[in-house]
């Protein structure tokens, strides 16, 4: 039980490093894939929870098609983040 | 938007059978095992976006329509809303679940608490139709995005 | 702009100390509020529906507006994506 309590800590911790990563990447395509991570981490710590519906809708939506439209709008754009000022 | 390299094409087309079948189970067994009609028909349509963005849009354009796509969408739109009203008009009430303990298609009772695929009345036929739309509403997004930003380019 | 970030830090500090608060006295990790209707559905939602995955069940039986709703919410959006798409394609 202590090891599922520590579970409960570490995936969110883990879904917030990969939200700041997604946000300091200058790669957008690095950015996307993170972003892609995050949502996995959130599915899977939905299914811990005992929600494993939810889980297989985060990780269809927010895994793959989420990643594959702003992929498909990287592509007709530019990769790279431009720096401001 | 061409498509990517030879190995990610390979790669998607290994993928693709695999990911529809995982996605096609999901919404048959929506009553038995966990996920349904909106969670098998995102697996499906995130498969077909992945086939998509391996093989470019033209490639995609030429097997299919965005036409067909909004069709097969409003067809499950009015499965779901008319199977709520057939159950108004055989069960007495809006969604009720008018098929079960009957002698037709999914209408079995379970034995000792364990349903089977042919039990639950109009709950698979219902897990049919949302699937069917969300898989041609999901894909249907994605395509039409890819056409307007391929169209776009050149 | 100072005064702007002090306002900003003020406005911040509220909704802090008003989170902080509302977390404080969160209700108690899976206990919920009121379960009258949660033990009929586990009782007889294989009886009734015929179903062994409960959660289907109350999505298409039970509570089948709410999905009728989310159908709506898809239809809408996807109407309204292909609608200006359509018009930027030409």
């Amino acid at each position: 039980m202590i090891l599922l309590d520590a579970i409960h800590i570490i995936l969110p911790l883990l879904m917030i490093v990969s939200a700041l990563i997604a946000v300091y990447l200058k790669d957008l395509v690095a950015a996307t894939i993170a972003l892609a991570s995050m949502s996995l981490l959130l599915s899977l710590e939905f299914y811990i929870l005992q929600a494993p519906d939810v889980a297989i809708a985060e990780a269809g939506v927010g895994a793959a098609l989420t990643t594959a439209i702003l992929i498909l709008a990287i592509k007709a754009t530019k990769r790279t983040e431009e720096e401001e000022e | 938007m061409k498509g990517m390299s030879t190995i990610v094409k390979t790669i998607a087309n290994i993928g693709f059978p695999i990911i529809t079948i995982y996605g096609l189970y999901v919404i048959a067994h929506g009553h038995l095992t966990p996920g349904g009609g909106f969670q098998g028909g995102a697996i499906v349509a995130s498969g077909l976006a992945l086939l998509a963005v391996a093989h470019g849009t033209s490639w995609v354009e030429s097997k299919v329509k965005e036409h067909d796509l909004s069709m097969l969408e409003s067809l499950g739109a009015l499965g779901f809303i008319g199977l709520a009203f057939l159950g108004l008009l055989m069960g007495g009430a809006f969604f009720s679940n008018f098929l079960v303990d009957t002698s037709m298609l999914f209408g079995a009772i379970p034995v000792d608490g364990a349903a089977n695929i042919n039990t639950g009345g109009t709950l698979p036929l219902m897990n049919f139709a949302v699937g069917l739309k969300v898989i041609a509403g999901l894909f249907a997004i994605v395509l039409v995005m890819a056409i307007a930003t391929n169209k776009e380019e050149d | 702009m100072n005064q702007r970030n002090i306002l900003a830090a003020a406005f911040l500090t509220i909704v802090a100390v008003f989170l902080m608060f509302s977390a404080l006295f969160m209700h108690p990790f899976g206990e919920p509020t009121s379960q009258a209707m949660d033990q009929y559905i586990i009782d007889n939602t294989v009886g009734e529906t015929g179903a062994n995955n409960g959660v289907t069940s109350v999505v298409f039986d039970y509570r089948g507006f709410d999905t009728l709703g989310e159908a709506t919410v898809l239809f809408t959006a996807v109407a309204s994506v292909v609608m200006l798409f359509r018009r930027l394609k030409k």
